[in-house]
């Protein structure tokens, strides 16, 4: 990064490691099995919002903080759900090995697609990432010897954390949901400070003007690539948990469905202008699911007019309208992305 | 052998004139709007169920007269819902429209959600329709069947769908190219508000487009309908080539789009013809080979959505 300006020691000073957001959010969030029963809901849900709150935080690294439209993410996500249960099959039934097998089986999928994509902006890059997600999916099922095909992986197991002298099980959904918590509270740290490190500051310059970003002397093209194969290894994270609770890996989740559903919560929650964006969006969604879900078959019909009305009328989520509520009257209301801003 | 391929390559070029027919009315949209229109493939859908409910007939009406309807005979209730679903299916393209205007102007991918949200609820609104089986549209004796050629038996609605397809791509061409219509939209696609200075209406010019890309939509799912059968996510599974198609071609280029999709059903029945499981990711491949060396396309022109 030739001619890139040192970073100011003061705004370094101005992010703090914690805020008390972070640490509201994770307190809430490990009190959660406490009384998700008794508002009627289940164990299970929250281990499934948890993991999907990861995924779309590691997902908004590239759409909100870097502002590269992926419509192929899921492929990341099922990579890692499928690398867990083969390297648990072949490799070795440790929870280290495959979640280590996720993270570098999503990453190097990330790296292979972030070659070929990580010169183009906008819809070509929105085109493309469709492209390469489906290639995956297909792969995905197609591959029906290694991947199961449509039936997907079977069999697989909540291994348990082994931390030398002692194995805590996973088995029971509490559990899982506070071994994913853990996992949470590290990537949602590590995302923290990667947003506001320099190298942050240099994805919100290319996020706001590539070409003025190049000009200045960034590497554009490297940092995009970083950031892309950081969030597809990060969603390939999440999507080894996601094996892990679910039991089994399917592809499914690799759909052009299943990655705009992920577009859809990080949106949703605000992800545009808002770092936990995201984790309030994951919740909003699969609440939504369940609950409109419970009511009709066809949930998707109306909490697609719900997205429709959002995105016509506050693209910045329910971030944006929280920060609207806020502000003072008088003040003019921040305008929506700008044409040619993003 | 190559006599063996035959069959092969003439059902790739149906394909690829049925890809290009879709592309064609997305990239109309694409054009003008400069938003990608990601529920072109529910419209695409909703022209096959639509063709489904008049020809077999099941439509929303007291029973004695679709009994009425059913009793004539199928040459003619299949080419009632040939004509009447693309104009069945026009006005939930203007419904789109009105919906998508909020987004003119601004970033696409604002646009892309948005229709990404229509498809969605479009999809979920046919299996609440009409369930998650499959169904089948009934096609005329005349154009059914097989017939021999060259010691090989050959799909007689292929030949059909591949003339209906050609015949709609040749109607774009004249309309794009050979009427006053044609030339706004090209005039708009350019620069939209020397268009408006010039007196014209492009909110109706908008309009005007999105129903032209509906009906061909529309249209390209009924004649697709009895190849492919008819399914609930019939609607993505159309709307995806059409962008690789584009994306192939060139972003607004008709000849672009028309070779590229030759290309790309061409490439997808060769690939049929030795590995009819990968068939279609040859098209994802060609893609990817072809953008590698040539970021626009075949034949793409710059400008249009660069950024």
């Amino acid at each position: 990064m030739t001619g890139a300006p040192a970073p100011a020691p003061l705004l370094a000073n101005q992010v703090r490691t914690f805020t008390p957001t972070m640490l509201l959010t994770w307190a809430v969030l490990a009190t959660l099995p406490l009384w998700i029963e008794r508002v009627g809901l289940y164990q299970y849900l929250a281990v499934e919002v948890l993991i999907w709150a990861t995924y779309a935080l590691a997902f908004n690294l590239v759409l909100g903080h870097a502002g590269l439209p992926s419509f192929g993410h899921g492929a990341f996500f099922g990579i890692g759900a499928y690398a867990f249960g083969l390297a648990q099959f072949n490799i070795a039934a440790s929870l280290w090995v495959c979640l280590a097998a996720a993270l570098l089986a999503a990453g190097l999928a990330g790296a292979l697609v972030g070659l070929f994509i990580s010169h183009r902006r906008g819809i070509y890059f929105a085109l493309m990432t469709i492209a390469f997600g489906q290639v995956f999916w297909f792969i995905a099922i197609k591959a029906h010897s290694i991947t199961g095909g449509e039936d997907g992986l079977l069999r697989i197991v909540r291994l348990p954390v082994e931390l030398g002298v002692a194995a805590l099980a996973l088995e029971d959904n509490v559990a899982l949901y506070y071994g994913v918590l853990a996992v949470f509270v590290l990537v949602s740290l590590g995302l923290w400070r990667l947003v506001h490190s320099p190298f942050g500051r240099v994805v919100k310059a290319i996020k706001q003007n590539e070409e003025r970003a190049r000009f200045v002397g960034y590497d554009v093209w490297k940092a995009k690539f970083t950031i892309i194969v950081l969030s597809a290894a990060l969603s390939g994270l999440a999507g080894g948990l996601f094996a892990m609770a679910q039991r089994s890996a399917f592809p499914d989740v690799m759909s052009l469905h299943y990655s705009g559903y992920v577009v859809m919560m990080t949106l949703i929650g605000g992800g545009l202008v808002s770092f936990w964006g995201p984790v309030v969006g994951a919740i909003v969604f699969l609440l939504a699911r369940d609950l409109i879900g419970a009511i009709t078959t066809s949930w998707m019909l109306w909490f697609g007019m719900l997205f429709v009305a959002l995105v016509m009328f506050r693209p910045d989520g329910l971030a944006g309208l929280f920060g609207a509520l806020r502000r003072p009257a008088t003040a003019p209301p921040r305008p929506a992305l700008q044409p040619g801003e993003d | 052998m190559l006599v063996n391929l035959l069959p092969h390559l003439v059902n790739g070029l149906t394909l690829g004139l049925l890809f290009a027919l879709i592309a064609l009315g997305f990239m109309l949209i694409l054009g003008l709007m400069e938003q990608i229109n990601l529920a072109h493939g529910s419209l695409f859908a909703a022209g096959a169920y639509f063709a489904y409910a008049i020809a077999t007939p099941k439509l929303p009406i007291p029973a004695d007269l679709n009994q009425a309807w059913a009793a004539v005979p199928l040459g003619w209730r299949y080419t009632v819902a040939f004509l009447a679903a693309p104009v069945l299916v026009a006005p939930l393209g203007l419904v789109i429209e009105r919906l998508m205007r909020r987004t003119y102007g601004r970033d696409p991918l604002y646009g892309l959600l948005l229709t990404f949200g229509i498809a969605m609820v479009l999809e979920d609104a046919i299996r609440a329709l009409w369930g998650t089986r499959d169904y089948t549209l009934p096609v005329p004796r005349d154009i059914t069947g097989g017939f021999f050629m060259l010691d090989l038996i050959w799909s007689r609605y292929r030949f059909w769908a591949a003339a209906f397809a050609l015949a709609a791509i040749a109607l774009v061409w004249v309309v794009v190219e050979r009427t006053r219509f044609g030339a706004m939209v090209k005039a708009g696609a350019h620069d939209g508000e020397i268009v408006q200075a010039m007196g014209i209406d492009i909110k109706k010019l908008r309009a005007g487009v999105f129903v032209l890309g509906t009906m061909l939509a529309a249209l390209a799912g009924v004649i697709m309908a009895p190849i492919w059968g008819i399914r609930p996510h019939m609607g993505i599974d159309a709307v995806v080539p059409a962008f690789v198609v584009i994306v192939l071609g060139g972003v607004g280029s008709f000849w672009g789009a028309v070779l590229a999709g030759l290309l790309v059903g061409m490439v997808v029945g060769l690939t049929g013809a030795y590995a009819s499981e990968w068939s279609l990711l040859s098209m994802y491949l060609l893609l990817i080979l072809v953008v590698t060396f040539r970021a626009r396309g075949l034949f793409g022109k710059k400008s249009l959505l660069e950024a």
